[in-house]
C-alpha cells in the first residue's frame, strides 16, 4: 500500500515538474526581444523610457527619429511608461535586469530618490570626458539636478509655473492687466474687479490644489521647506510647512475665496482639465499653472492670452521659482558603449535647434541658450509675445538654495499631504491647524523614510 | 454537492441518527490510494498555480509588511507590527476606513434597492418592455473609463450638465467633486450607476424564474401586489439577493477605477478608499511596506464581512 502510494506520488511529482518547466520555458521564451544590445544592422541599441503623452510625445519621437537618422552607431528605442509616479517605481524595480532602460526620463520630485539610488552615471562624467560645455544649458534648470557641483542628470522637459490671464476679458471690463511680476494684491485686485464688473459671471481666479504650486510660492519668497537648505546641503531631516510664507500664501487665497472671486476646481488631473476648460469658456479669468500648458491655451483660445510671472508676496521681490518637469538620466547597469550612446542622444536632444522646436511644439522651455537665436523661436515670439514670459522668468532668476527644487525622498507623499492641507483650507478649515496636521504627518513619514534608508538623524 | 443532500423533512418518519451532512463529507484520509492519485493529479496544477500566483505573493506581502522599505523598495529595518500599529492609530488611515465603510454600505444598499425596483418593474410583460430591459442593463456594457469621463462631464462645475441645470433652475451651483461631502455622493452615484446593469439583469432573471402559480394562488387568496412582492418575490429570490449583495459588497471594497479617474481619493481624502490608498502608497509614494500592511488589513476586513454575511444573511435565505 505505502509502496504503491509513493510510486503514485513520485509519478505525480514528475508531472508537477513538467508543468513548472513548461511554464518557465514559456516565460523565458517571451523575453529576449527587448534584451538585444545590437540591432540587425549592427547599431547599438539604447532603450529610452519616457513619460510624455499627447503632443509632447509626438515632438519627442521626432527628436528620437532625428537622432537615429543623424548617425549610424546608435539606435534609440523609445518606450512610453505611463505617468511619472509609476515610471519611477518601474525604473527602480527593473534596475539591474535586462529589461531596464539605458536612458530614462524621471520627474523633478524623484530627483533625490534617483541621486540616492546610485543607479545612474552622472552626466558630469560624460560631459567632462567629451568636453561638453554644460554652461550652454540654462543654469536655473541645471541647479535642480546637480549635487555637490556635479551634474547628475540633464534637465529636459522644463517648465515654470506662471500666471495666465484672459487679456480679452480684462480689456472688455476695462481692467488694467497685472504687471509682469505681480504681487498677491495685484492679482487680488484684478480678480475682484473682474468678478464685480462682470456681474459675478466670471470668477476672478483659481489656484489649483497642487503641492507644486505651494512649494513654488515658498521658493518665490525665498523660504526653504526643509532643513539642510531644501536638501542641497544634505539629506533633510525636518520639514517646516507651517511657516509665515505658507500662511501668507493660503491667507491670500482664503481672502479671495471669501470675497467670491475664487473658484475651486479641486485637485488631481481632472482639476487641471476642468480649470483649463473653465478658462477657455470665460468662466474664470486667471489661473496659475505650468508653462507647459501654453500650447493648449493658445491653440483653442478665441481670446488673447496674457502671462505673468508667478505672484510673490507683497513687499518682497520675487526670488524666482524652481523649475518643474523632468530630466534625463543614464542608467549605470548598461555597458559603456550603450551609456555613451545615451549621452550622445541627450546631447542631440539638447542642441539649440531641437530645443527651440521642442519649446514651440510643447510649451516646455528651450534650455539651450542658443535656442533663442533660432528662427523658430523668433517667429513664435513675434506672433505670441507673451510666450517669452516663462523663459524670461527662468532667465531672470539667479539660482540659489531656495529656488532650485527640494531634494528630499518621499516628495510624492509630501505633496499629497500638502494638498490635503490646501483642500482643508479651501473648504473653510483653519489654516494653522491644517498646516500643523500636515507638517506632523510629513515629519513622521520623513523620519521613517530616513530610518529605512539608513540616514542617521542629526 | 452539499446542497443536493435531502434534508429530512420536519415531522417525517426518517429518524436516522447520522445527519446527512456528515455522511456526504468524505474524509480526505479515508480515500484509497487510487483516489488520492487522481486527487493529486487533478488538483495538482491548480494548487501549483495558486501557490505561484496567490500564496507566494500573499506570504511575501505579509513578510514585507513587517519591515520598513527603502527608496529602492528593499526591506531594510524590521519593525514587527510597527506598520500595523502606525496605521491603526493614524487618523488618516482610520478616516479612509470610515469613508470606505460608508461608501461600501451606501453602494451595496442603493444598488440592490434600485436594481430590485427596476427588475420588479421590468418583470411585467408589457408591449415594448424589451426596450426598457435593454436600457436598464445597458451600463453592463460601459467600461469604467467611459463611465468616469461621462460623469466627469456631468459634474464639471463650469460646463457640466448639472451646473447648467442648476443655473437654469436658479439653484446654487454645486462643485460636486471639490467638496468632501458631495464628492462622496458623486462617487456613490457613479458606482451605483455602473453596478446597476449587472444587478438588474441578475435580479430580473431571478424574478422571472419564480413560478407564476405562486402569484396566482396568492391572488386567489386575495393578497395585494405589495404583499405578494414581500412575501413571495423576495423570499423566492433570496439566494440571488444574497449572491448579489456579496458580490457588490466585495466589489465596492475593491473599487478602484472610478475613484482613480474621478476624484483620485480627494478632496481632503474624502474618497480615499482602502484599495486606492494601497495603490497610492505603493506605486506613487513607493512605500511598499505600508502598502503591504494595508493590504493585509483589507484582506482581513473583507474576509470578516463575508463571514458575517454568510452567518447572518444565509439564515434568511431559502434555497
Amino acid at each position: 500500500m505505502m509502496k504503491q502510494l509513493s510510486k503514485y506520488l513520485k509519478f505525480d511529482l514528475v508531472s508537477f515538474f513538467a508543468v513548472v518547466l513548461t511554464l518557465l520555458g514559456l516565460a523565458v521564451a517571451q523575453k529576449p526581444q527587448a534584451v538585444q544590445a545590437a540591432t540587425s544592422d549592427g547599431k547599438t541599441q539604447v532603450v529610452f523610457w519616457h513619460e510624455m503623452g499627447g503632443p509632447a510625445e509626438q515632438a519627442l519621437l521626432k527628436i528620437v527619429d532625428g537622432f537615429n537618422k543623424s548617425q549610424d552607431k546608435y539606435e534609440v528605442v523609445p518606450a512610453y511608461q505611463g505617468s511619472y509616479d509609476e515610471a519611477v517605481q518601474k525604473i527602480i524595480q527593473t534596475h539591474g535586469t535586462n529589461t531596464s532602460p539605458a536612458v530614462f526620463q524621471s520627474f523633478d520630485i524623484s530627483t533625490a530618490q534617483m541621486m540616492d539610488s546610485k543607479y545612474t552615471t552622472p552626466i558630469q562624467k560624460f560631459a567632462d570626458a567629451d568636453s561638453y560645455d554644460l554652461n550652454q544649458i540654462s543654469a536655473g534648470a541645471r541647479a535642480f539636478y546637480a549635487k555637490d557641483g556635479q551634474q547628475m542628470a540633464m534637465p529636459f522637459n522644463t517648465s515654470q509655473p506662471v500666471l495666465y490671464y484672459n487679456a480679452t476679458l480684462l480689456k472688455k471690463y476695462h481692467i488694467t492687466p497685472p504687471p509682469v511680476s505681480p504681487s498677491y494684491s495685484d492679482i487680488s485686485r484684478v480678480a475682484t474687479q473682474l468678478y464685480n464688473r462682470s456681474n459675478h459671471k466670471v470668477k476672478g481666479m483659481t489656484v489649483q490644489i497642487y503641492g507644486w504650486l505651494l512649494e513654488e510660492a515658498l521658493a518665490n519668497a525665498g523660504t526653504s521647506l526643509t532643513n539642510n537648505s531644501d536638501g542641497h546641503d544634505g539629506t533633510p531631516t525636518k520639514v517646516n510647512l507651517n511657516n509665515p510664507t505658507t500662511v501668507q500664501f493660503l491667507k491670500w487665497i482664503r481672502s479671495n475665496i471669501q470675497q467670491g472671486n475664487f473658484i475651486n476646481y479641486g485637485s488631481g488631473a481632472s482639476a487641471g482639465t476642468n480649470q483649463i476648460a473653465g478658462f477657455l469658456a470665460d468662466k474664470v479669468g486667471m489661473f496659475i499653472q505650468s508653462s507647459a500648458t501654453i500650447g493648449q491655451l493658445t491653440a483653442n483660445n478665441k481670446n488673447k492670452l496674457g502671462i505673468t510671472y508667478f505672484p510673490h508676496p507683497d513687499g518682497t521681490k520675487a526670488n524666482g521659482v524652481a523649475i518643474g518637469g523632468a530630466a534625463l538620466w543614464i542608467s549605470n547597469d548598461k555597458p559603456q558603449n550603450v551609456q555613451q550612446g545615451a549621452f550622445e542622444f541627450i546631447k542631440y536632444a539638447l542642441n539649440a535647434p531641437n530645443q527651440a522646436q521642442w519649446q514651440k511644439a510643447t510649451g516646455y522651455l528651450a534650455l539651450n541658450k542658443d535656442s533663442q537665436n533660432e528662427t523658430v523661436l523668433k517667429k513664435l515670439y513675434a506672433s505670441n509675445p507673451e510666450a517669452k514670459v516663462p523663459a524670461q522668468q527662468l532667465a531672470t532668476a539667479t539660482p540659489n538654495k531656495t529656488n532650485s527644487g527640494i531634494l528630499m525622498q518621499g516628495m510624492q507623499l509630501t505633496r499629497e499631504l500638502e494638498e490635503t492641507a490646501m483642500e482643508t483650507v479651501y473648504n473653510g478649515g483653519d489654516i494653522n491647524n491644517a498646516l500643523t496636521t500636515a507638517n506632523q504627518s510629513i515629519n513622521d513619514n520623513l523620519k521613517l523614510t530616513n530610518q529605512a534608508n539608513g540616514v542617521k538623524p542629526k | 454537492m452539499l446542497k443536493n443532500v435531502v434534508e429530512p423533512e420536519p415531522g417525517s418518519l426518517d429518524v436516522t441518527p447520522t445527519t446527512p451532512k456528515a455522511k456526504s463529507r468524505t474524509k480526505v484520509f479515508a480515500l484509497n490510494a487510487k483516489d488520492k492519485y487522481y486527487a493529486l493529479l487533478f488538483l495538482g496544477p491548480s494548487v501549483l498555480l495558486l501557490a505561484l500566483f496567490v500564496f507566494y505573493p500573499m506570504i511575501k506581502t505579509l513578510y514585507i509588511s513587517l519591515f520598513l522599505t527603502s527608496g529602492l523598495g528593499k526591506t531594510t529595518v524590521f519593525t514587527g507590527l510597527g506598520n500595523y500599529v502606525r496605521l491603526l492609530t493614524s487618523a488618516d488611515y482610520l478616516n479612509s476606513l470610515g469613508v470606505t465603510l460608508i461608501y461600501v454600505f451606501a453602494v451595496t444598499i442603493l444598488t440592490i434597492a434600485l436594481g430590485l425596483l427596476l427588475a420588479h418593474l421590468a418583470s411585467e410583460t408589457l408591449p415594448g418592455i424589451g426596450i426598457f430591459r435593454t436600457l436598464f442593463s445597458a451600463t453592463m456594457g460601459v467600461s469604467v473609463s467611459v463611465a468616469a469621463i461621462f460623469w466627469l462631464f456631468i459634474f464639471n462645475p463650469s460646463t457640466g450638465f448639472l451646473s447648467l441645470l442648476s443655473n437654469w433652475l436658479h439653484l446654487p451651483v454645486i462643485n460636486w467633486l471639490t467638496q468632501p461631502n458631495t464628492a462622496m455622493v458623486a462617487v456613490v452615484i457613479t458606482t451605483v450607476w455602473m453596478n446597476l446593469g449587472f444587478t438588474f439583469l441578475i435580479l430580473l432573471g431571478a424574478i422571472q424564474s419564480v413560478p407564476t402559480s405562486l402569484y396566482e394562488a396568492a391572488s386567489v387568496a386575495g393578497a395585494k401586489p405589495g404583499y405578494q412582492f414581500f412575501h413571495i418575490t423576495i423570499p423566492m429570490i433570496s439566494p440571488t439577493l444574497f449572491f448579489v449583495s456579496i458580490i457588490t459588497l466585495i466589489g465596492s471594497f475593491k473599487s478602484f477605477g472610478l475613484i482613480d479617474l474621478i476624484t483620485k481619493g480627494g478632496p481632503t481624502n474624502a474618497t480615499n478608499m482602502l484599495v486606492y490608498r494601497i495603490y497610492k502608497d505603493a506605486f506613487y509614494s513607493g512605500n511598499f511596506a505600508q502598502a503591504s500592511a494595508e493590504s493585509i488589513i483589507l484582506t482581513v476586513i473583507i474576509a470578516l464581512f463575508t463571514l458575517l454575511q454568510f452567518k447572518i444573511l444565509e439564515r434568511r435565505v431559502n434555497y
